[in-house]
C-alpha cells in the first residue's frame, strides 16, 4: 500500500523515470526530509539557473490521507540566496501528485522554447508554448484548464511573466491563488523554459486497518472543524494579526522604521472582512477554509456605468508588505498592487520590502529621477508604486530591471544597505516584533519567519522574560521540530493539531511502522543539519548574516535590539547547529 | 421517511472535498476524493466558484433509461441502483445524467451510484449539504 515513487522528469532529453524510493521514505518520513537528502546529492556549486540543477516537489505520507496534509515542497538552489531554496504550497498540487502516483517530482534539464508538462498517471507529455509567452499566471491557469482537460483532480502549477524573466524574485502560481512565493522558484523554472506543469492521476492508497484509519481520520477532522484550534485561520486569517501587532509596536511600518501604522485600523483584518471578503476557500483536503478572497469593484468608465470586479486573496504578510511598510493606507490600494503581483508572479513580500528600499534610497538620494525616468518614489504614494510595478513588468530600464532581483542586490548596486531589510538576502516578513524575529529571519534554514516563529519567542518573552540563552534554545528548539511537519508536509496552521501522538498514531494507522517520539527528534535533528550541510557546501556563510543598522533604531515591540545582541545569538545558534554538524554522518 | 441529499448552499462551499473524500473513504476503502458518487467542480480563475453535482435522487431518472442492460434502475422513493453483473461498461447513464451528478469509476469503468447515506454531509464543514426528506426537496442543487 503505501510504496513511494520519484518521478524524474529531463526536460534536455525529455525522457523520464520513475524510481520506486520507499526506502527513502522509510528513513526520512517524505516531504522536506526526503527532498533535502536529495539535494543534498546534487551539485552545490551550480549556477540555480543552470539546466541541471534539480527542482524537487515533494509530498508526504500523509498527503491526500489525512487532513491539513496539504501542502507541497519545493527544493531547489535559491538564485535569490545562492544556497539552499526552499518553499511550501497549498492548492490541490499535494492531492494531484498523489493521485498521478507520485510522492516527489523531480524537474532537471530545460526546454529549448517555452513549453510545459502535462503528467497524467505514468502518461508525461511536453507541449511547446511560445503562445503563453509573457501571459500573465492568472491567465496561464484560465487557458491550461481549458486545454488540459482531465477526468481526474488536476493541479496548475505556472510562472507568470516574472518568471520568464528569471526573476530571482518570482513566485510560482498554484491553481486559485496559493504559491511557491519565496527564494525564486519561479526564476528557476523560467530558466528551464517551463512556463507551466498540469498534473492528475487515477492513483489511490486502499484503506487496510478501516477502524483504525476512520477512527483518526474523523478525530482530526473534528479538531480542524470544531475546535478553537484552527477557528482563527477561518475566520479572519492572518489578517487578524495586524491590529494586534500594531498594539505592541510590531507592525513593520515605512521600510521598518517603526513598529505602529497610524492606519492599521484601515487596513486591518477586519476592515477587509467587513469591505472585501468574498469568501473563504481551502487547499484540497482542508475543511479550515483559511483562504481569504477580496473583490474589488471598480467604475472604469463613469459616463456609462461601466464596472470591473476583480478576486484577489490577502493575508498579513501581503498586507503588511504591500500596506503598512509602504505606508499604503488602504484596502483598496493594496489589493490593487496584488492584482499586479498575482499577474506578474511575484513573491509579495520581497517586492513589497524591495520597493520599501526604493522609496527610502529615494529620500536619500540614492535614487533619483534620473534612474526613474522620472518618477518619484513616494512611502503612501500607491498610484505612483502601481505605475513603479508597471515599469519592472516592462522592464523599462535598468534600475526598474534591478529591482525585482531583491533589496539586498540593490542596496549593494546603489547603496542603502544600512536599510535593506533582508537576512540572507531574503527580504523580512512582517514582524517587528523583537531581537527573535530578526533572529529567525537569519538563522531559518530558508530565512522565513515560518522556520522557527521567532515572532511567537519574542510575544512570550514580553510576559515571561527568559535570558537570551535560553531563548535561542527555545528557537533551535522549534526550528528543528518544524523539520517533521515540513516532511509530512502538514500546514503549518495545523502544527498543533498534529502533535507528536498524533504523528505516531497516523503512521501507525497507515503501516509505517517503527517511529516513535525519540526517532522523530532524531530525525528532526538530521533533517535541520542536513539542510545547514547544503547551505554551508553552496557557500552560506555564518559572517554574512548581517543585521541592517536601521532595525537598530526600531523600537520593536521588545525595545531596541543592537546588532551586538543580534552578533551575540547567532554565535549561540551557529554554535549549536556546528555541534550537530559534527555529529552528522551521511 | 425517506431523505436524500440536497446542495443547500452552494454558495457556502470552500472546496475542500472533505465530502468526495469521506464518501470514497466509506463505499470504495480508499483514500481519494476520486471514487466518490458526488463531485465539487472548481473553475479557473474565479476563486470561489465552486458548483457541487451531485445525485438528485430523481424518481423518473434520465440515466436509467439508456441502460442497455438494466443495470442502472430505479430505487423506490427516488435516486437508483446499480447492478454491477448486468453492467456492460458503456457509460451511457452517465452521459445521459444532464448535471453530471452521475459520477464514473474511470478505473473499473463503471458507475458510481449516490447511496444517499449521508455521510458527505456529516464531513460537511460549511452546511453546504443536507439530507432532505423527499417531500421537502428544494433547490436544483449545483
Amino acid at each position: 500500500m503505501t510504496s513511494f515513487r520519484m518521478l524524474e522528469i529531463n526536460l534536455t532529453t525529455g525522457s523520464s523515470t520513475t524510481t520506486d524510493i520507499s526506502a527513502l521514505f522509510a528513513e526520512y518520513l517524505g516531504g522536506t526530509g526526503v527532498a533535502t537528502r536529495l539535494l543534498l546529492d546534487s551539485p552545490s556549486d551550480i549556477d540555480p539557473y543552470a539546466p541541471e540543477a534539480p527542482i524537487y516537489f515533494a509530498i508526504g505520507p500523509f498527503s491526500s490521507v489525512l487532513p491539513v496534509a496539504t501542502k507541497t515542497v519545493a527544493l531547489f538552489k535559491s538564485p535569490l540566496t545562492g544556497n539552499l531554496g526552499e518553499s511550501h504550497a497549498g492548492g490541490r498540487l499535494a492531492l494531484a501528485m498523489y493521485g498521478a502516483g507520485i510522492h516527489v517530482l523531480k524537474i532537471t534539464g530545460a526546454c529549448t522554447e517555452l513549453s510545459y508538462l502535462v503528467i497524467h498517471d505514468d502518461k508525461i507529455t511536453i507541449r511547446r508554448a511560445t503562445s503563453l509567452k509573457n501571459m500573465s499566471a492568472l491567465a496561464t491557469e484560465r487557458v491550461l484548464r481549458e486545454r488540459e482537460d482531465s477526468q481526474s483532480k488536476r493541479s496548475i502549477v505556472r510562472i507568470g511573466p516574472a518568471g520568464e524573466r528569471r526573476s530571482p524574485m518570482a513566485a510560482v502560481t498554484v491553481d486559485g491563488s496559493r504559491h511557491f512565493g519565496r527564494m525564486g522558484l519561479g526564476g528557476v523554472m523560467g530558466s528551464k523554459n517551463l512556463k507551466a506543469f498540469v498534473i492528475s492521476g487515477s492513483h489511490y492508497w486502499t484503506i487496510e486497518n478501516k477502524a483504525k484509519y476512520n477512527a483518526l481520520y474523523k478525530k482530526l477532522y473534528d479538531v480542524v472543524v470544531k475546535s478553537e484550534t484552527m477557528h482563527k485561520y477561518h475566520d479572519l486569517g492572518t489578517a487578524m494579526n495586524v491590529v494586534p501587532l500594531n498594539q505592541i509596536n510590531g507592525l513593520p511600518t515605512r521600510n521598518f522604521s517603526q513598529g505602529y501604522f497610524e492606519s492599521a485600523h484601515q487596513i486591518s483584518g477586519e476592515t477587509f472582512a467587513d469591505k472585501h471578503l468574498a469568501q473563504q476557500t481551502a487547499c484540497a483536503h482542508c475543511p479550515t477554509g483559511c483562504i481569504h478572497i477580496a473583490t474589488l469593484r471598480e467604475c472604469f468608465d463613469v459616463d456609462d456605468h461601466h464596472f470591473k470586479t476583480f478576486k484577489v486573496s490577502y493575508d498579513h504578510e501581503l498586507i503588511y508588505a504591500l500596506g503598512s511598510n509602504l505606508s499604503i493606507q488602504n484596502a483598496e490600494d493594496i489589493l490593487k498592487l496584488l492584482l499586479i503581483i498575482e499577474k506578474q508572479g511575484w513573491d509579495a513580500i520581497s517586492m513589497g520590502v524591495t520597493l520599501a528600499w526604493a522609496c527610502e534610497a529615494f529620500q536619500h538620494g540614492l535614487i533619483t529621477p534620473k534612474h526613474t525616468d522620472g518618477l518619484i518614489f513616494n512611502f503612501g504614494d500607491a498610484f505612483g508604486l502601481e505605475k513603479a510595478m508597471q515599469h519592472i513588468a516592462a522592464g523599462k530600464n535598468e534600475f526598474f530591471r534591478d529591482l525585482e532581483r531583491g533589496a539586498s542586490y540593490c542596496a549593494a548596486k546603489y547603496g542603502g544597505t544600512e536599510f535593506a531589510v533582508a537576512f540572507g538576502k531574503t527580504e523580512a516578513a512582517g514582524y517587528a516584533t523583537g531581537p527573535f524575529a530578526f533572529l529567525g529571519y537569519a538563522t531559518g534554514t530558508r530565512h522565513s519567519h515560518l522556520d522557527s516563529a521567532g515572532y511567537s519567542i519574542d510575544q512570550k518573552a514580553i510576559s515571561k522574560p527568559k535570558p537570551d540563552e535560553d531563548l535561542v534554545k527555545d528557537m533551535y528548539k522549534e526550528a528543528v521540530w518544524r523539520m517533521i511537519p515540513a516532511s509530512l508536509v502538514i500546514c503549518f496552521f495545523a502544527r498543533n493539531v498534529y502533535t507528536k501522538e498524533v504523528i505516531v498514531e497516523g503512521l501507525d494507522a497507515l503501516g509505517i511502522p517503527g517511529w516513535n517520539d525519540t526517532r522523530l527528534d532524531a530525525l528532526a535533528k538530521r533533517i535541520h543539519a542536513m539542510k545547514f550541510r547544503y547551505k554551508l557546501n553552496c557557500g552560506f556563510r555564518w559572517e554574512d548574516l548581517t543585521f541592517p543598522k536601521r532595525l537598530e533604531q526600531l523600537t520593536t515591540s521588545m525595545g531596541q535590539v543592537t546588532c551586538m545582541r543580534f552578533g551575540e545569538n547567532i554565535a549561540r545558534f551557529r554554535q549549536i547547529v556546528e555541534t550537530d554538524l559534527q555529529q552528522l554522518s551521511l | 421517511m425517506v431523505k436524500h441529499l440536497r446542495v443547500a448552499q452552494r454558495e457556502q462551499c470552500i472546496g475542500c472535498y472533505s465530502c468526495m473524500y469521506s464518501c470514497s473513504r466509506t463505499w470504495s476503502n480508499v483514500m481519494s476524493p476520486e471514487k466518490a458518487a458526488l463531485r465539487v467542480r472548481n473553475y479557473s480563475g474565479a476563486e470561489g466558484a465552486f458548483s457541487i453535482r451531485a445525485c438528485f435522487g430523481c424518481t423518473d431518472p434520465d440515466c436509467v433509461k439508456p441502460c442497455p442492460t438494466q443495470a442502472v434502475t430505479v430505487k423506490s422513493g427516488g435516486g437508483i441502483e446499480f447492478h454491477a453483473d448486468k453492467c456492460i461498461h458503456c457509460g451511457k447513464c452517465v452521459t445521459a445524467c444532464i448535471p453530471k451528478a452521475h459520477q464514473w469509476d474511470a478505473e473499473k469503468r463503471v458507475p458510481i451510484p449516490c447511496r444517499h447515506c449521508g455521510i458527505c454531509v456529516s464531513f460537511c464543514p460549511n452546511c453546504v449539504l443536507e439530507m432532505q426528506p423527499r417531500e421537502e426537496l428544494k433547490g436544483a442543487g449545483a
